[in-house]
């Protein structure tokens, strides 16, 4: 009651402020409104200038989208018309898509859980702020600070199975010398997951990192106290109190590695057949390189429903964890 | 209110105004006609011309930019692109009718979408103003199939190819057929088969192969002796193989595959005339069926089946392989002593080896096009290209040819380009190509890999691109 009773009292304060002043001023009721609009009005200025960038360069382009994905414009003219759901329903039907849709959300989910442990574990030994974990911490950014298509070029070098240090030292151990591992789609696929673990842990170690710099140690003191085992204290103390960190981590991750482009063009260009065709690869072909719009538009737009799906379900699913007395 | 008079007048005023036009359409073979040049046109200080990186051969062109300035007095500004950012460049400056380049590079899978952003080309031929030294560009010149392959076109019905490509070029046969002229072709790539000559000249090689096949070594002529001197060759413990593959997911392995069909009697252009898959046929199932014994033979360098141009070529100039099959000259890395020679890829029933050229076009939207004209004339003049040829161009004039001396060091690969050009298969004229060959290329993959056999590989591909096929249409 009392936060519905607050706005009313102060509304009433700002009015009774308003009638002592237009006694002062003479004025009547309509001035006083005006100056509560332009109060209203003044904010909104100030927002202007971000609005219309954000108009201008994410609104509209989505608008466009949307629209282009219901006709069959060419790139370069001529007559374009409304085509209603036929590039939807090409974009679901097409096995080819059907297909990497589902390599795309399977390659997202392999490689955030794997950079989540792999970087939770990383960053319990490195939050500990000794001077070797803070060389540690500098030299985990390499990997995250390199390019990714730098990286996926460096990656097929030493893949090379005629030159490349992967299949020599493969060779060395016995496994399987000059073993062509971009030409089989299961290590291919694996080959994939490893070079975006190593580039993208980093990234987790890193906030989860600033995420437990930031635990006060009086709960982990009380719980030594009552003598509580380090798991006990891992999983009743640090992990829930990690949840928000690991939180954003997992959802940051996840839009990044929807986004993954470079790598797949560059390792595998969607091969050993289409085995690698994630949705990115596919829309750029079609829209990039055949510029058939209407056809991308339509699997952006399908992407992005899936996105916008996933995304929210997550942040429910890790947000409900948040509380500790789920935990 | 019409009057009955008045609406009969009409009618005639109508029907005079339709005869007119149905009579210019016909004289004009309802082509997009050339615009009149504008041969007395202000010299514009620079012209900016929108090239590939290696691809059609960057630095030869190069090489021109100072004469080009002291012939014309014109600043010669060429920005050059990779590949895929090259495509997406030029669609782009089309796509916003963009007049910043006046001279534009057109690959030939591109130019059936393309043609109608191209400046026709046949009154600037005509013209004598803008061809003071070289009459109509010296069209007769350019190596017939290449001519048509890569500029004729008719704007109307861009999938239409010429109806007879091996004819002496002549420009009124061609308008009087209803097409025009989009661009002057400057870099002719084929398939031709690069070999370590000091390998086959080896007197104990050939003991070798005598005493194994009972026959002397030669340069394979035929798919047969290829695969038999291919598995002669490997050594995996000497890290050599026989030869490559390039197998990858991409349009190198489309190439391979359009050599391989209309070598085995297919149509290698992969569309027929009734624009339906030509390669779902018995040509078509032997010629992959040949590529994925020899993707699997072992005779090729591991890694193959992923292998793309550039990686065939670094293995051959490596040493790694005894022959491969590429669209340019080769160079043996420092580290590897030998020579190589070139000779024309082998064949089966036929020779159809896979070529496409590159062709500078002017931008329709060009402010400069007379002057864009005369900068493409010349640089794709037969002394300009015979100039351009010391930095390894693919000249597309029958003069260059001609013109390359033995003691020019790449003369065994020119000779070879030359003839394999003469013989040589382009594309199917489509506007979704990329989309076709990307279809054909996974299928090649396929097999290649094994994952499917050479028959649903076919199978699989077909149905896509007939599917493709009609989308595009």
């Amino acid at each position: 009651m009392e936060t519905t009773a607050t706005p009313s009292r102060s509304v009433r304060k700002v009015g009774g402020v308003g009638s002592a002043r237009r006694q002062h001023s003479g004025a009547g009721p309509v001035s006083g409104r005006r100056r509560r609009d332009g109060a209203r009005v003044v904010p909104w200025i100030y927002l202007a200038p971000a609005m219309i960038v954000l108009l201008a360069l994410t609104v509209a382009p989505a608008v466009f989208i949307f629209y282009s994905a219901f006709r069959n414009d060419n790139i370069l003219g001529g007559v374009g018309r409304f085509v209603g759901f036929d590039n939807f329903v090409q974009a679901v039907t097409d096995s080819s898509n059907q297909h990497s849709f589902l390599v795309t959300i399977g390659f997202v989910v392999v490689v955030v859980i794997l950079e989540m442990v792999l970087g939770f574990a990383l960053a319990l030994p490195l939050a500990a702020q000794t001077p070797a974990n803070r060389v540690g911490a500098a030299l985990m950014l390499l990997p995250f600070a390199v390019t990714p298509a730098v990286a996926a070029m460096i990656f097929k070098q030493l893949l090379n199975p005629n030159y490349g240090w992967v299949g020599y030292y493969l060779g060395e151990l016995g496994i399987a010398k000059g073993a062509d591992l971009l030409g089989n789609p299961t290590t291919a696929w694996m080959m994939l997951v490893i070079l975006d673990v190593w580039q993208w842990t980093p990234f987790i170690t890193l906030i989860l990192m600033a995420g437990l710099q930031a635990q006060p140690i009086e709960p982990r003191e009380a719980a030594l106290v009552d003598g509580a085992t380090p798991w006990q204290m891992f999983r009743h103390i640090t992990l829930p109190a990690m949840a928000p960190f690991i939180a954003i981590a997992a959802v940051l991750r996840t839009i990044q590695a929807f986004k993954t482009f470079d790598p797949f063009k560059i390792l595998t260009g969607g091969g050993p057949g289409e085995s690698t065709e994630i949705i990115n690869l596919g829309i750029f072909r079609v829209g990039l390189q055949s510029f058939n719009i209407g056809l991308a538009c339509a699997m952006g737009v399908l992407f992005l429903i899936v996105l916008s799906l996933f995304v929210p379900v997550m942040l429910r699913l890790i947000g409900r964890r948040a509380d500790p007395e789920e935990m | 209110m019409i009057r009955p008079q008045s609406r009969a007048f009409r009618s005639r005023i109508v029907a005079a105004a339709a005869l007119v036009v149905a009579t210019t359409l016909a004289v004009t073979g309802c082509s997009a006609s050339s615009s009149s040049p504008d041969a007395n046109a202000a010299k514009p200080k620079t012209l900016r011309l929108l090239y590939t990186t290696d691809e059609a051969n960057a630095a030869a062109l190069a090489t021109l930019v100072p004469e080009f300035k002291s012939k014309f007095g014109i600043d010669l500004k060429i920005d050059n692109q990779p590949y895929d950012a090259l495509q997406q460049k030029v669609f782009s400056e089309f796509a916003s009718k963009s007049s910043y380049y006046d001279v534009v590079v057109v690959d030939t899978p591109w130019a059936p979408a393309l043609v109608r952003d191209l400046e026709p080309l046949s009154s600037y031929l005509d013209n004598a103003k803008l061809n003071p030294g070289s009459p109509q560009s010296d069209l007769t010149d350019f190596i017939p199939k290449v001519l048509y392959d890569t500029s004729v076109y008719n704007a109307s019905a861009p999938i239409k190819q010429y109806p007879n490509p091996t004819q002496k070029p002549n420009l009124g046969s061609i308008t009087k057929a209803g097409f025009d002229i989009y661009g002057l072709p400057i870099q002719s790539n084929v398939a031709v088969m690069a070999y370590r000559s000091d390998l086959f000249n080896d007197p104990v090689q050939k003991a070798n192969f005598k005493a194994k096949y009972g026959r002397d070594l030669t340069v394979p002529k035929t798919w047969d002796e290829y695969a038999q001197v291919a598995a002669f060759f490997t050594q995996p413990d000497k890290k050599l193989y026989g030869t490559t593959v390039m197998a990858g997911v991409g349009d190198w392995a489309t190439d391979d595959f359009k050599t391989l069909l209309a070598s085995y009697g297919g149509d290698g252009t992969l569309v027929d005339k009734n624009m339906k898959p030509a390669f779902d046929s018995p040509a078509g199932l032997k010629a992959l069926t040949y590529y994925a014994k020899l993707a699997q033979s072992g005779d090729v360098p591991p890694g193959s089946t992923s292998a793309d141009w550039g990686t065939t070529a670094d293995s051959f100039d490596n040493g790694l392989t005894a022959m491969t099959i590429n669209y340019h000259d080769l160079k043996l890395a420092d580290t590897v002593k030998g020579e190589i020679a070139y000779a024309p890829v082998p064949s089966a029933t036929a020779a159809g080896p896979h070529f496409g050229t590159w062709m500078l076009s002017v931008n329709k939207y060009s402010k400069n096009k007379a002057w864009a004209y005369r900068a493409i004339s010349w640089l794709t003049a037969s002394q300009q290209q015979i100039s351009m040829t010391k930095e390894s161009l693919h000249p597309s004039r029958t003069s260059a040819y001609a013109a390359i001396g033995s003691d020019n060091p790449l003369a065994s690969f020119y000779d070879t380009l030359g003839k394999s050009l003469a013989v040589g298969v382009g594309r199917a004229r489509l506007t979704n190509y990329t989309e076709v060959s990307h279809e054909v290329a996974v299928a090649v993959n396929n097999a290649a890999t094994g994952a499917q056999t050479p028959q649903q590989a076919i199978d699989s591909a077909s149905q896509k691109v007939a599917a493709l096929i009609k989308s595009g249409s």
